[in-house]
């Protein structure tokens, strides 16, 4: 059960989140204090985040503003049960970013105004709900995204850092749509098989995991 | 390859967020109801996650932290939520014009304190004008976020729509859900029974597996309230979206008297 064996290990940084969950509650309650803590937690690793993908200083101030108005707005509502707030806020700051950088796009391709751009793209959100990993398996991960093989990687990369499609991926690498979900997926898959075998004397980059599930 | 293997193949893009917008909807269909696809998904969420955090690490501008917790501070005293817009008005109003109050004053002999004095004067008076313009830009931010998440919901290429009926308790009450996997939830109710003490209602998203919080309904004086909610992009499909009446901050799953209900 290697799912259950990496849930057990996902540990959320449980102190952390604790005082996440107790200033999203201040915050509702009308406590302005509580705003400090969660800035000085989060903003860091959200604006680094903002910044590799909008690639310029002012917008990723704009859009960290907009995460954490979005936030402290939300804060009344946040579920504790939907998993660790830096995942919820790291997901609004990905979503927010590549919102800006697909709307610049459609502008200098001359398609201002045409909305139907946005409402077309794939989803932009989907790891909210989630868990962050401990540090020792996060590092795990990194390592294994640095030994990936250039295509593989880049292919990850222009996904989630630029919000490319598959199809805007394949067009920009000039490769095949076939090879680069093929690449994508098995990039992802060598990622997950790192935190299965955190043991394993070298990143495991073999087989991906089939069978098991 | 099977059907299966070709879409289980997509759970990677999925994950990523860069299938095509037909691909995203076909595999959505699909782990509905294939658990293999739903834990492979969840099971490469985690690792993207570290993505997020894998960026050359920058620290923002002191200023910034400034300028966002002053915009959070006028989040705070509009009180979060919706409904709190129309206070801005006589701020306005009142601030617009107490610095020129301050000129048209008649000027006493030309003393030398006396400009200086009025500088300050007129220094505060804008300081404090310039605070509640941030407020006043706090909660039109609040409105205009409120109001960007509802149309994003509308304008969904995925979007469902559930017409909720009272139940005894409230049979002349009405609801409307219009539900976006990757959007969120627009939530509309009217004629609900105006909230006893110490109670609020509570939205729920009824899954297979279990009923979700989506969270607190605020109604006015004539029952009817609007709300946007946040969802989880990996919950199950609805079965049915409810409202029950709870202790005011809202319980975990639901324990009180259902007052709506519709199913999709």
């Amino acid at each position: 059960m290697w799912l259950l064996a990496a849930l057990a290990r996902m540990r959320p940084a449980a102190e952390s989140q604790a005082e996440d969950l107790e200033s999203l509650r201040r915050f509702a309650s009308g406590d302005q204090g509580a705003a400090a803590g969660l800035y000085d937690r989060h903003a860091r690793a959200l604006y680094s985040l903002i910044l590799r993908i909008v690639g310029d200083e002012g917008e990723a101030e704009d859009v960290l503003q907009e995460v954490f108005v979005q936030a402290f707005r939300q804060a009344g509502r946040y579920d504790s049960s939907r998993g660790a707030v830096a995942a919820w806020l790291l997901m609004m700051a990905r979503s927010r970013a590549i919102d800006r950088v697909r709307a610049r796009r459609a502008r200098v391709e001359g398609r201002t105004g045409e909305v139907t751009v946005l409402n077309d793209l794939p989803d932009s959100q989907p790891d909210a709900s989630s868990a962050m990993l401990g540090e020792e398996q996060t590092r795990l991960v990194r390592e294994a995204l640095a030994g990936l093989p250039l295509l593989q990687r880049m292919a990850i990369e222009l996904a989630y850092y630029e919000g490319l499609s598959h199809t805007e991926i394949a067009e920009r690498l000039e490769q095949p749509l076939g090879t680069v979900k093929t690449r994508i997926r098995l990039g992802l898959l060598k990622l997950r098989d790192v935190l299965d075998h955190p043991n394993a004397p070298s990143p495991r980059v073999g087989d991906p995991v089939q069978g098991q599930a | 390859m099977s059907m299966h293997d070709e879409l289980k193949a997509n759970a990677a893009g999925y994950v990523l967020g860069s299938l095509d917008p037909n691909e995203r909807q076909e595999f959505e269909a699909h782990i509905a109801g294939c658990g293999e696809c739903a834990a492979e998904v969840a099971s490469l969420r985690p690792v993207v996650s570290v993505l997020a955090t894998s960026v050359p690490q920058v620290t923002p501008r002191a200023e910034l932290r400034d300028r966002i917790l002053d915009v959070a501070a006028g989040l705070t005293s509009s009180g979060v939520g919706a409904g709190a817009g129309l206070k801005t008005g006589p701020y306005t109003v009142h601030d617009r014009r107490s610095p020129p109050a301050l000129h048209d004053r008649k000027a006493p002999p030309p003393l030398v304190w006396l400009p200086l004095a009025a500088a300050i004067v007129i220094a505060v008076g804008a300081g404090i004008y310039a605070v509640r313009l941030q407020r006043q830009v706090g909660e039109l931010q609040a409105r205009f976020d409120q109001a960007q998440a509802t149309t994003a919901v509308l304008g969904a290429p995925d979007l469902a729509r559930i017409d909720l009926q009272g139940e005894t308790v409230a049979p002349s009450a009405r609801a409307r859900a219009l539900w976006s996997r990757s959007r969120g939830l627009v939530f509309t109710a009217a004629n609900l029974p105006p909230v006893p003490a110490g109670k609020a209602y509570q939205v729920w998203v009824v899954t297979a597996q279990m009923p979700i919080s989506a969270g607190l309904l605020t109604t006015d004086p004539t029952g009817g309230g609007s709300q946007y909610y946040m969802t989880p992009p990996d919950i199950a499909p609805p079965v049915a979206v409810a409202v029950t009446l709870e202790p005011s901050g809202g319980v975990p799953l639901p324990t009180g008297e259902r007052y709506l209900i519709g199913m999709p």
